[in-house]
């Protein structure tokens, strides 16, 4: 049998980090399921644990300042139904597994699972989400994408533990999610997508584009972004060409048991000319995203 | 050896079990409770659901030690209530009930609902219950059940 | 009883939203030990070695040496081991068991038991053919002679996997010489003879009782025999209770699944357009053992011409041996694989005539008179083209294919039509079955229905109540109906093959009527009924020619989708059916099958993936095998016709595979339809619609 530690405070969890070795147990909808043995016995965890559900602390979803806080513990059903939640964000909540598991997930364990096709990565990824590691000893800001090293490989060390996610607060002109998986709900994505834009004079003020599930990260490319700036709206459909034919190399899905690789692409260039095309219509009619 | 308390069907309990045990064995081979099922293992199927603090989770994936300090409700707990019955009669009389595998699950899954919303649309309804797998009815049964109790149970949810 | 069809509440309603029901992985008894099952890692090998450890005290291993009888498993073609000897044939399949009391024991036992292979070359492909059967119809080779052009086509079907919620499970105990075994099943004589076989034992030493089912579709048809016979050897052994309940991805890599096939059709066309004649060939992959494939082969090669009467067939098929998972029962048997492939061939045929598919196929749609495909007779009024009628009104079929064919409409609208031959093909039923039934009228003026047929879900337990008291005229409350044991009811046959109602409950009825002439109130009272085949049923089981199935069931589904153009993802929008039973026992049970059915047949179209990469099954749990959640599923609008069958009770036909046949056909060619694209395989998935949205 392993230790199991439930500290109250999150001052006693990172001490317990400090001193032992320990696995960190959010709600446990990853790691119970992949570490799973014989119905009646334990999970094949290998060393101590540590459970941070229950720290109230890190159970927050807080703005400031143009930025948005969010507490390592704060379930997905929280983010879900809180005001100040981006609407993008919850978008990508909706589409998540079922209210089962979005009432014990949380964000950070979507993220820690680091796996590429985390539904809400794009969307943090183009809210340029920074990931505050702390121990008893240091606080590490990181960005997402640099904390996300590879499928199932994070840049975490052992007395680490996710304190909270900080991302962009910016009212965006236009927003799209969209996730393609094998049923309406409950489904791992073979593709998804996160896009927003904010317009000024007519024109692309800020693109943020990410794809998830064809690759072994999230795809961003910041560079791609910035080359559009001051497209006008009305050219936006006419350049899809384009802005596809930029982000096509850079997409490499793989063949699986839930897809194939052509179809991933294909379908995840389909939904950036989606994305492009429903902005353009969207700032024509007049309405704001 | 750690103990953890919570509150188990109404009834406070505390156990020295592994903590990392799933709620869902703890459940069924310690206390009983045979009504909180296994069909997946692996938080898809929803037939372990139970309710932790009146919202529906997956048994199978939550560590023992995440049900500390919390209220915990199986099927043999919300068979008590006015709810239940509501929501029984109506699944009686909407055919909502085959096999049974999913059934306990699936109440507890429209309670969790039925919790938050109490005047769910078609579209709620099969939102709210998109954890819960059946394989027999369609669906369509379950669907009107949780329309039916809704209708007959104004005030109580 | 008034009016049979009229819904009553069921049985068990009541223990089952309780979480009461005791299914079997709920049941301990005292001393019960547990089993996991060594499998094979290879496909195709011979075991050279077996390295066991030495084991603690009150651990053993279970293997084929324990078997007092012989190693197989009794079930149509005998070829399945209970426990591998010399070698194995698919990954996953069983070598033997360990028992014991702690589990992570058994686990530790069995991660340190080394298995020594040499690996044998191992096929997969369609090459290797165990089983060929064909039959003729008037003259197909004339008709192709004067043909002016002909028609082909080729369709493909893949796995479908039962994902019954309650895994499969069964329990062992001994007690005064005789072995029980308890479990998740749908046919208890069918695990009784399979056990008194192994056993070496007469029947008097076997008893088998049937648990709360949670799902069975097929699935639980005769791959219970397999853990039984295994739990029973081990019983038999060690003279303590054993349960063998397995894990969901064990279950999903190793239980018997849907055939996957390949069907080839050609159609000679007439001076005037006409179908002359139909030649096809049927292939199925029956995996590593043959099992019950033949008869899953019969029954699609029967149903080649579909609903359709066509002067002129040569049909002919064959199961083919692979180095996979073997295959076996599951709801339609053989006829959802045809129906895909038939209804999209007539819809093809019709495309390439530049005909209107649905005027088209109605001038072929069989008729009361017409001979089957197997020269048998349509005996009873067909309804279908009042079916069709009703469908195409309810739906708006005509504005509907007329809109979606507009460029730039990315929805489709499809209609199958199908039917589904009642009971066991030929005379299984009068050769193999013969069914027996009993009612035992007690001393307090019960009425005790003593039949081997389970309720899994589908409601036996209050349809043959109902018919029993509508016959006895009797308050159904004063009908008892337990889950069957063998050692107190007779065998009536296995809850298979759409018979339960039309059969059994007809041989209920039967019995009934009797025991209402019998009737004296406060003494005790048995009578029986044995199934006898009508005489109007002659069957050649060599040439596979005459009368295939004493009825008919018939159905009409269309379906509405769209396609997204840009995942090509399909929503389901509308859904009709329109079903011909005969006679709705009870109408709220009828449509619960009806709804359940079609969306597992919708699922098999469209959604439900199953692959098999060198002989390994890739999608081995839930979350990677897709099956409809709430938000998939959509409302159905359901129709029962009212055409009672006079050999029926009641006049109700089968009803439980039928609505599940229909459901590939209709949202394929709905999709079909909204793309414009030839569909050739199911599932329609969107990664194959894109494939041919690219490709043209």
């Amino acid at each position: 049998m392993v230790n199991s530690y439930i500290p109250e405070t999150y001052k006693q969890a990172l001490e317990l980090l400090a001193d032992n070795n320990l696995t960190i147990l959010a709600g446990g909808t990853d790691l119970m399921v992949k570490t799973r043995k014989w119905s009646g016995l334990a999970p094949g965890f290998k060393g101590d644990m540590l459970f941070v559900s229950q720290l109230k602390e890190l159970d927050f979803i807080r703005r400031e300042d143009g930025k948005i806080y969010i507490g390592a513990t704060t379930t997905l059903e929280k983010l879900l139904h809180d005001k100040n939640t981006p609407e993008l964000l919850k978008m990508a909540i909706t589409q998540m597994a079922s209210p089962g598991i979005r009432h014990t997930a949380t964000l950070a364990g979507n993220i820690g699972n680091a796996s590429p096709a985390g539904d809400s990565l794009p969307v943090l990824y183009i809210l340029n989400a920074k990931i505050v590691l702390e121990s008893i000893e240091t606080e590490r800001i990181l960005s997402i994408e640099d904390f996300i090293l590879g499928p199932g490989s994070k840049d975490m060390k052992n007395q680490e533990m996710i304190r909270e996610i900080i991302i962009d607060d910016v009212e965006f002109d236009f927003v799209m999610y969209e996730k393609a998986g094998g049923r309406k709900s409950d489904a791992i994505s073979k593709v998804s997508f996160a896009g927003a834009f904010t317009f000024s004079f007519g024109m692309v003020h800020d693109m943020r584009i990410a794809f998830g599930a064809v690759g072994p990260t999230i795809i961003r490319i910041k560079e791609y972004e910035s080359r559009f700036k001051e497209t006008q709206i009305r050219d936006l459909v006419q350049m899809s060409d384009n802005i596809k034919g930029l982000y096509n190399p850079g997409i490499q899905p793989i063949n699986d048991q839930r897809s194939t690789a052509e179809y991933r692409k294909t379908c995840a260039l389909n939904i950036l000319g989606k994305f492009l095309s429903e902005a353009e219509t969207s700032i024509k009619k007049g309405d704001k995203h | 050896m750690a103990e953890i308390k919570f509150k188990l069907n109404n009834t406070d309990v505390h156990t020295e079990k592994d903590l990392t045990m799933r709620l869902l064995d703890v459940l069924r081979d310690d206390f009983g409770l045979i009504g909180v099922k296994e069909g997946c293992g692996e938080g898809e199927c929803g037939a372990c659901s139970v309710l932790v603090n009146g919202e529906v989770v997956s048994s199978c994936v939550m560590p023992l030690g995440n049900a500390s300090g919390k209220n915990i409700i199986t099927i043999e707990g919300f068979k008590k209530t006015e709810r239940y019955q509501i929501l029984h009669q109506a699944y009686e009389d909407e055919g909502a009930v085959q096999c049974g595998y999913c059934t306990p699950g699936m109440i507890l899954a429209s309670e969790s609902l039925l919790n938050k919303n109490p005047h769910p649309t078609e579209e709620e309804i099969r939102d709210g219950l998109s954890g819960n797998l059946c394989r027999c009815t369609g669906y369509n049964m379950i669907v009107s059940a949780v329309q039916k109790a809704a209708e007959r149970g104004e005030g109580l949810w | 009883m008034p009016n049979i069809s009229k819904s009553i509440p069921k049985q068990d309603t009541a223990e089952k939203t309780s979480g009461e029901a005791l299914y079997i992985g709920d049941i301990k008894l005292d001393g019960m030990l547990h089993a996991k099952t060594l499998r094979s890692t290879e496909t195709r090998a011979l075991i050279k070695e077996i390295k066991i450890p030495d084991l603690p005290e009150g651990y053993h291993i279970i293997d084929y040496k324990d078997i007092p009888g012989e190693n197989y498993v009794e079930i149509i073609f005998e070829d399945m081991p209970v426990f591998a000897e010399k070698t194995v044939n698919y990954f996953g399949e069983p070598i033997l068991l360990i028992v014991g009391e702690d589990k992570q024991i058994i686990l530790d036992i069995l991660d340190s038991i080394e298995v020594k292979y040499e690996t044998l070359e191992p096929h997969y492909k369609y090459t290797k053919s165990v089983i060929h059967y064909e039959y003729e119809k008037g003259n197909s080779d004339v008709a192709f002679v004067n043909a002016v052009r002909t028609i082909n086509g080729e369709y493909t079907t893949g796995y479908q996997e039962h994902i019954y919620l309650e895994p499969q499970g069964v329990i062992g105990s001994y007690e005064d010489n005789k072995v029980t075994i308890l479990g998740s099943m749908q046919c208890p004589y069918y695990i009784k003879n399979a056990v008194m076989q192994v056993l070496n034992d007469d029947g008097n030493g076997v008893r088998v009782q049937q648990a709360t089912t949670g799902g069975a579709f097929g699935g639980k048809e005769e791959f219970p025999s397999l853990m039984a016979c295994q739990v029973a050897v081990a019983v038999a052994k060690l003279k303590r209770p054993v349960s063998l309940i397995y894990e969901r991805t064990e279950d999903i890599i190793t239980s018997t699944k849907r055939h996957p096939s390949k069907i080839k059709f050609s159609a000679a066309i007439g001076p005037q357009l006409t179908v002359d004649a139909i030649k096809a060939h049927v292939s199925l992959d029956s995996g590593a053992y043959i099992g019950l494939s033949g008869v899953v082969l019969q029954r699609a090669m029967i149903a080649a011409s579909g609903v359709y009467t066509i002067d002129n067939l040569s049909i002919s098929g064959d199961v083919y041996e692979t180095n996979s998972v073997p295959n076996g029962a599951f709801r339609g048997f053989g006829a959802p694989q045809m129906f895909f492939a038939i209804e999209m061939f007539m819809e093809h045929i019709a495309k390439e005539l530049q005909q209107p598919p649905l005027e088209f196929k109605l001038r072929y749609v069989a008729e009361k008179g017409d001979a089957t495909s197997t020269g048998g007779q349509f005996r009873d009024p067909i309804l279908l083209k009042d079916m069709i009628h009703k469908a195409w009104d309810v739906s708006d079929y005509q504005r509907k294919t007329t809109e979606f064919s507009q460029p730039g409409s990315n929805r489709g609208i499809g209609m199958s039509l199908f039917l589904h031959g009642c009971g066991f093909t030929g005379s299984g039923e009068q050769k193999h079955i013969k069914a027996v039934v009993r009612l035992r009228k007690n001393r307090d003026d019960t009425v005790t229905v003593l039949a081997a047929n389970t309720d899994m879900g589908q409601g036996a337990a209050t349809t043959l109540r109902k018919i029993t008291a509508g016959v006895l005229e009797i308050p159904i409350e004063k009908v008892i109906y337990n889950k069957p044991d063998t050692d107190l009811v007779p065998d009536s046959g296995p809850t298979v093959a759409s018979r339960t109602i039309m059969i059994v409950g007809g041989l209920i009825a039967r019995a009934a009527k009797e025991l209402k002439e019998k009737w004296e109130s406060g003494v005790e009272i048995l009578v029986e009924e044995r199934y006898k085949q009508p005489d109007f049923i002659k069957w050649d089981e060599e040439t596979l020619h005459g009368d295939a199935y004493p009825a008919y069931s018939w159905g009409v589904v269309i379906c509405e989708v769209e396609v997204d153009p840009v995942t090509f993802r399909v929503d389901l929008k509308d859904l009709w059916s329109i079903y011909d039973i005969g006679k709705a026992i009870d109408e709220r049970i009828v449509i619960g099958q009806v709804e359940g059915g079609l969306l597992q047949g919708i699922a098999y179209g469209m959604m439900e993936v199953m692959d098999c990469k060198e002989g390994i099954i890739q999608q081995k749990n839930v979350t990677d095998y897709i099956i409809p959640t709430a938000a998939d599923s959509i409302n159905m609008y359901t129709y029962i016709m009212d055409n009672p069958y006079p050999l029926g009770p009641y006049g109700a036909k089968g009803a439980g595979e039928l609505p599940l046949v229909g459901g590939a056909p209709a949202v394929a060619m709905a999709i079909e339809n909204a793309i414009s694209k030839k569909i050739t395989k199911i599932p329609v998935t969107p990664e194959y619609i894109m494939e041919l949205m690219k490709n043209g």
